[in-house]
């Protein structure tokens, strides 16, 4: 007697997350077309919200006069800087704190007490310790990106697997040997989900330190543009902030990979 | 949007209560707590504007911009303060308002706005508009009245604006916080603030702006439904030139450079006080000068844009008949005898 064949129905399928690839490209095109019908018929004040088109001409006429690349220019000094001193001073006091116990006796407590504070509230007074130059700038973004990277780089050394420390030190790896080789890299995933978490709060920080005394930069453009009720160009800043959002994070998981091959997200 | 949402919200109000009809006549006023304000103070408090069947609302803000773009957004009616780019740009991308009268001039022998140095730049010998060269200046915005007014300051003096660095520090207490920590050379602010800075001692006034360089600097200007509704509009006018002669007549008349105080001098001092918060003492210092009528210097307003639009901040001149009327005030002068 033949078996008798069943067809069997997955009955997990509903689990099952199709990749929608279209859909999702046209939402975003489908809220832009919207939002250009919506100031076409009239139904809201081109003042108040600017058609898409509109915003796009504008940015282009910013790039022809070459307006847009001066404040693109200093914002990004402004967050390369701050980055990498917050970033690089993040991972140092994270490591050392991960790995000795006087600093982490010292350092505990100084993070925990500091780290809650907004530090868009320490703006008026870095402005009154460093002036209302560049520095108070790059130092208010440098702090805000700073905690997320201490944290994170502390959490992630503690989280070093025993067994390779002790697998390394039983092949006669000193004390630097095992941080360099494997503390930090067993930390890099760690490190880069805290670069991500700064990347964010950097721009934030980048706008608020930018509304105050300065004379070029992608917060300056937006504020500036307000005092003047040039909506359009507001947009024009908003967009570009978004747009180095989204840059940022590609640029950091592109940078990812390549740094952590192992450990493919 | 905030608009339609607006209409909703009134609607729905009507239809709840019946009060609603009594509320009719308010007229929403936009205004700033400045000694420049006098004029719709006095009006309000003498009775002037019911007196001729409209009463106004006054809603405070705390820079000249906002004042445009809520009237913009239909949220006031009545704007009366300075002139910004920002007004004039709103008018540019399509959404009307009509400017009718004087509300203040910067006029010589007028304190108003005043440009003020740090007290040590003072004694080392800097005396003239020439000597701010190369210094750092803090104004509230880029495209405010003292930006506009800096410039040509320095223009008439065969400078530029670049020659200077413009600080903008957003509010006047933050600009002038800026002068007294060292964080800008000299600074452009209304009265009170000069005089106060002065007697603080940090600052040294150097000059007083109106005196350098007049201009037509605040205005009255009209939402675009307001103006369409002419007797109401012509009517607010008439309470207006009658604040505006009792105001006049009271602080600013003049013999020979010395001014000669008005049989109400004290009293619209009082009732500056009152709306401003400030002190009669500091009050007492100066009122800007205003047409006795309350008739704008229209050409002005066409040399101020051609200024803006030099200066990149606007895109086009706006033709004077798109954004000028002087019909109401006219009317209101023929029918408010003396």
């Amino acid at each position: 007697m033949t078996m008798q064949r069943m067809p069997v129905q997955d009955r997990t399928r509903f689990l099952e997350r199709r990749e929608l690839k279209a859909t999702r490209a046209l939402s975003l095109v489908g809220l832009v077309l919207l939002w250009e019908l919506l100031a076409r018929i009239g139904w809201v004040p081109r003042l108040f919200l600017p058609a898409p088109s509109d915003v796009v001409s504008e940015a282009v006429e910013m790039v022809v006069s070459g307006e847009l690349f001066i404040h693109l220019g200093s914002s990004l000094v402004r967050l390369a800087l701050g980055f990498a001193i917050g970033a690089l001073a993040g991972i140092g006091v994270g490591v050392a704190v991960g790995f000795f116990s006087l600093a982490e006796a010292v350092g505990t407590p100084v993070i925990a007490a500091t780290f809650p504070i907004p530090k868009i509230a320490l703006l008026p007074l870095l402005i009154l310790w460093l002036g209302i130059g560049e520095p108070s700038k790059v130092a208010v973004i440098a702090l805000g990106v700073f905690f997320p990277m201490a944290i994170n780089t502390f959490t992630g050394v503690r989280h070093a697997d025993p067994l390779l420390v002790k697998a390394a030190v039983s092949f006669g790896a000193g004390r630097w040997s095992v941080i360099r080789k494997v503390m930090l890299p067993s930390a890099l995933p760690m490190i880069f989900a805290g670069l991500k978490l700064g990347a964010g709060t950097a721009l934030l920080l980048l706008v608020a330190a930018e509304m105050i005394a300065v004379e070029s930069g992608v917060g300056f453009l937006i504020l500036h543009a307000s005092n003047l009720m040039a909506t359009t160009k507001l947009m024009v800043g908003i967009v570009v902030l978004s747009l180095l959002g989204v840059l940022s994070h590609w640029f950091l998981n592109w940078m990812e990979r390549a740094v952590i091959p192992w450990r493919h997200t | 949007m905030r608009r339609l949402i607006a209409v909703a919200l009134v609607a729905v109000l009507a239809g709840v209560s019946g009060t609603a009809g009594a509320q009719e006549k308010k007229v929403k006023v936009g205004v700033l707590k400045l000694t420049s304000s006098a004029p719709i103070f006095v009006g309000v408090e003498k009775g002037f504007f019911k007196a001729v069947g409209v009463e106004p609302e006054l809603v405070f803000f705390q820079a000249a911009a906002p004042i445009a773009t809520a009237l913009a957004a239909g949220q006031i009616e009545v704007g009366a303060t300075g002139l910004t780019a920002a007004l004039y740009n709103i008018v540019l991308q399509g959404e009307k308002l009509w400017i009718v009268a004087d509300k203040g001039r910067e006029w010589p022998g007028y304190p108003l706005v005043g440009i003020l140095v740090q007290r040590e730049l003072w004694d080392q010998g800097l005396r003239s508009v020439k000597d701010l060269k190369g210094k750092r200046i803090g104004i509230t915005t880029l495209g405010s009245t003292f930006h506009f007014h800096l410039g040509n300051i320095l223009e008439k003096e065969g400078l530029k604006l670049a020659d200077v660095k413009v600080v903008p520090l957003q509010t006047m207490p933050s600009t002038v916080e800026a002068l007294k920590g060292k964080q800008v050379d000299a600074i452009m602010v209304p009265q009170p603030f000069p005089g106060a800075a002065e007697a603080q001692g940090f600052g040294k006034i150097l000059a007083w702006a109106g005196d350098l360089y007049p201009w037509q600097i605040a205005t009255v200007f009209y939402s675009k439904g307001f103006a369409a509704d002419r007797e109401r509009a012509v009517n607010f006018m008439k309470g207006y030139v009658r604040a505006s002669r009792y105001y006049h007549d009271a602080v600013l008349v003049r013999k020979g450079g010395l001014p000669i105080p008005g049989s109400n001098y004290d009293e619209v001092v009082q009732i500056t006080a009152k709306y401003t918060g400030a002190k009669p003492e500091i009050i007492k210092i100066g009122f800007p000068y205003q047409d006795r009528d309350g008739r704008l210097l229209v050409q002005d307003i066409d040399k101020q844009m051609k200024w803006w639009v030099g200066h990149g901040f606007m895109k086009s001149v706006i033709p004077l008949k798109e954004i000028v009327d002087t019909s109401y005030i006219e009317a209101a002068i023929q029918a408010v005898k003396e």
